[in-house]
């Protein structure tokens, strides 16, 4: 071998070493763990608040931790009878639609979607659940609804999952009026794909008995888009002049444009009404994925129908019979930012106690050793993500923003946030209270909400494909531990 | 060595035409879709169900591992194969994967970088069967002076 070979071999062993070490090193950091706790995932974020007294840090582990308070402790006050009680059975198998249509997916009491529960704002609501043959187990969770941290209903957070057999009870007291839906947060990407939901409505104690309430449940069964299980539109009787409440759900991954063949009034946003919100006319309403939209539209007068369009899907409200004309697909959205009028808002945002950032990005990387394009939260990969460390009563400012290409619908549990600007510019209109909020590539949003519900909370992105392929970060009240565990030992997998 | 070096080269040309055709499939099946009268949106094409195509879709995310990961093993096995010019080569169509990545990354937010993106496919698929023809052309002179010395 000549000194040129010998260079020539010496050099590419380098390169060799210089490609494949970094790849093992990255697959190998990657890999998760078969135990883990989200105490430990990623580093602590205090957003600029004071940290917790030494002890406290994230290196001291769960074990010095014990006995602070634990996330199962902050579950709703025992003694009280509940007001609703609910029974839901989870089953796996095959799904009869409402139009007749058979799926493979879950049932919720047999249907899918599961029965919606009803309740009135200050009800104690009590949901046995029983989990008949649901093999990875499920846990439920109660989308927008803010419960005690107890009773979220997040595998391997505030709870384990149900296994096959298992029954778990949950009780929260309605905590404010609106629409919101039930899913399973335990292999969340399937099992809410495959129906494991249903919606729920919370009334005022006295309700407007002028408006007839209608529910239009939007979901995707194996490959196609129906509402309330019906693909294309179906009635709902409807008297002509009368005023109707459309109480739309989007449990899907991506947005979905909703508009209607007469003008429509968007009354309410993730359960918190919109102040005075006028006619709309010519424009629709994105509902991002998880969040609801409540539509309220007068039947004609004349005998025809009013078409409430969820895509290709949705209903015809109106008379028997009643022919409603068709809709397309208006070009412009409704922007939330200036709808309404302004109103006093209780919550002093100019002095916040926190400030983070959640900055969404795209790179290509390894996610539990497997190669691909990944999401990361501040430029890192899952599980390297920020843990937002908060104190209850802090005043919390979150920019989130989105440099990755597409869509993100961000989801945190346990919490109403109001949008305080969209690319800098300020909310002109009703306060944009929500639970549920896309932010588009390229947009920026500020932020804020109150720490007023101790717990761990999970704070992802509800595309939830994208949250199992690691978009998934948690809130964290100082003190608060969990001894639930996620990964393959304890079958806990909430995404 | 020069043969894996051919073939890793070739079989990255093929797999550009597979990614091709993935992805025409793909948007093909999207239009044929819409045709019928049913809506696309965001919930469906991340669901890859559905609609024709879909699994385009998939088997283009696929091939982007692989080829990435046969560009990597290309570079490296250059550096052992002696071929005059391999490893220039089997450079050039690394840095043209890394480029496609890129592209796609940034095409997401700003379609247009797509068209750049498929451009740049030509440029991986015939740098990798310029790669693969460095490697004939050493094994043909190699088999040419074998010959010599035999008679």
């Amino acid at each position: 071998m000549t000194l040129r070979d010998r260079v020539r071999v010496l050099v590419g062993v380098v390169v060799a070493l210089a490609i494949v070490v970094p790849l093992g090193w990255m697959w190998w950091n990657s890999r998760l763990p078969s135990s883990y706790s989200v105490m430990d995932m990623g580093y602590m974020d205090y957003g600029g608040g004071p940290h917790p007294a030494a002890g406290h840090d994230h290196t001291a582990g769960m074990d010095q931790m014990a006995g602070e308070n634990s996330v199962a402790a902050l579950e709703t006050p025992k003694g009280r009878k509940p007001d609703v009680v609910v029974d839901l059975t989870a089953r796996q198998g095959t799904v009869r639609l409402a139009d007749g249509r058979k799926v493979e997916g879950y049932t919720v009491n047999d249907t899918s979607p599961g029965p919606p529960i009803e309740a009135t704002v200050g009800q104690l609501v009590e949901v046995h659940v029983h989990n008949a043959n649901v093999t990875d187990g499920i846990a439920i969770h109660w989308h927008g609804v803010d419960v005690p941290n107890a009773e979220d209903g997040v595998a391997g957070v505030t709870q384990n999952a149900i296994k096959p057999g298992q029954d778990y009870t949950y009780r929260w007291v309605a905590p404010h009026v609106g629409t919101y839906w039930y899913h399973s947060h335990q292999i969340s990407h399937e099992q809410v794909a495959g129906g494991l939901l249903g919606p729920i409505v919370i009334d005022p104690k006295t309700p407007d008995k002028g408006v007839q309430e209608v529910l239009a449940l939007l979901h995707l069964y194996d490959g196609k888009e129906t509402v309330n299980g019906r693909a294309g539109f179906h009635d709902v009787e409807a008297a002509p002049g009368q005023r109707v409440r459309v109480r739309v759900v989007n449990t899907d991954n991506g947005p979905q444009a909703l508009w209607t063949s007469s003008p429509y009034r968007l009354v309410a946003t993730d359960g918190h009404d919109v102040n005075q919100p006028t006619e709309v006319d010519g424009r629709s309403v994105l509902v991002p994925a998880g969040g609801r939209k409540d539509l309220e539209v007068t039947v004609p007068a004349d005998g025809s129908g009013v078409r409430v369009s969820l895509g290709g899907t949705g209903l015809v409200l109106g008379p028997k019979g009643a022919k409603a004309p068709g809709s397309p697909p208006p070009t412009k959205h409704l922007d939330l930012l200036h709808y309404g009028s302004p109103a006093e808002v209780p919550l002093a945002t100019a002095g916040a106690d926190r400030r983070f950032t959640y900055s969404i990005g795209r790179r290509p990387g390894f996610f539990d050793g497997r190669p691909g394009l990944w999401w990361t939260i501040n430029g890192h990969l899952y599980p390297d993500l920020p843990m937002f460390v908060v104190r209850e009563g802090d005043v919390v400012h979150v920019t989130i923003s989105n440099h990755s290409g597409q869509v993100h619908p961000m989801h945190l549990h346990g919490h109403h946030a109001i949008v305080l600007t969209r690319d800098g510019k300020p909310v002109t209109g009703s306060p944009w209270w929500f639970d549920s909020l896309d932010v588009q590539d390229d947009q920026s949003f500020e932020v804020a909400f109150v720490a007023d519900n101790p717990g761990l909370w999970m704070d992802h992105c509800h595309n939830l494909k994208h949250a199992a392929q690691g978009l998934v970060t948690h809130l964290m009240y100082q003190g608060v531990t969990t001894p639930y565990r996620l990964g393959d030992e304890d079958g806990n997998h909430p995404e | 060595m020069r043969a894996a070096y051919r073939v890793l080269g070739l079989t990255i040309s093929g797999l550009v035409v597979i990614q091709a055709a993935a992805i025409a499939f793909a948007m093909f099946g999207v239009l044929h879709f819409v045709d019928d009268g049913d809506l696309l949106n965001k919930s469906l094409v991340d669901d890859r169900t559905g609609f024709d195509g879909a699994i385009g879709m998939n088997i283009h995310s696929v091939g982007a591992i692989l080829i990435s990961l046969l560009a990597i093993i290309l570079l490296i096995l250059s550096f052992f194969a002696k071929i005059p010019g391999g490893v220039k080569w089997a450079g050039f169509v690394f840095l043209a994967v890394l480029l496609q990545w890129v592209l796609a990354i940034a095409a997401f937010g700003a379609p247009a970088v797509g068209a750049l993106h498929a451009v740049n496919a030509f440029a991986v698929a015939g740098l990798g069967a310029r790669a693969a023809k460095q490697a004939s052309a050493v094994a043909a002179d190699a088999s040419a002076q074998e010959a010599a010395a035999v008679t």
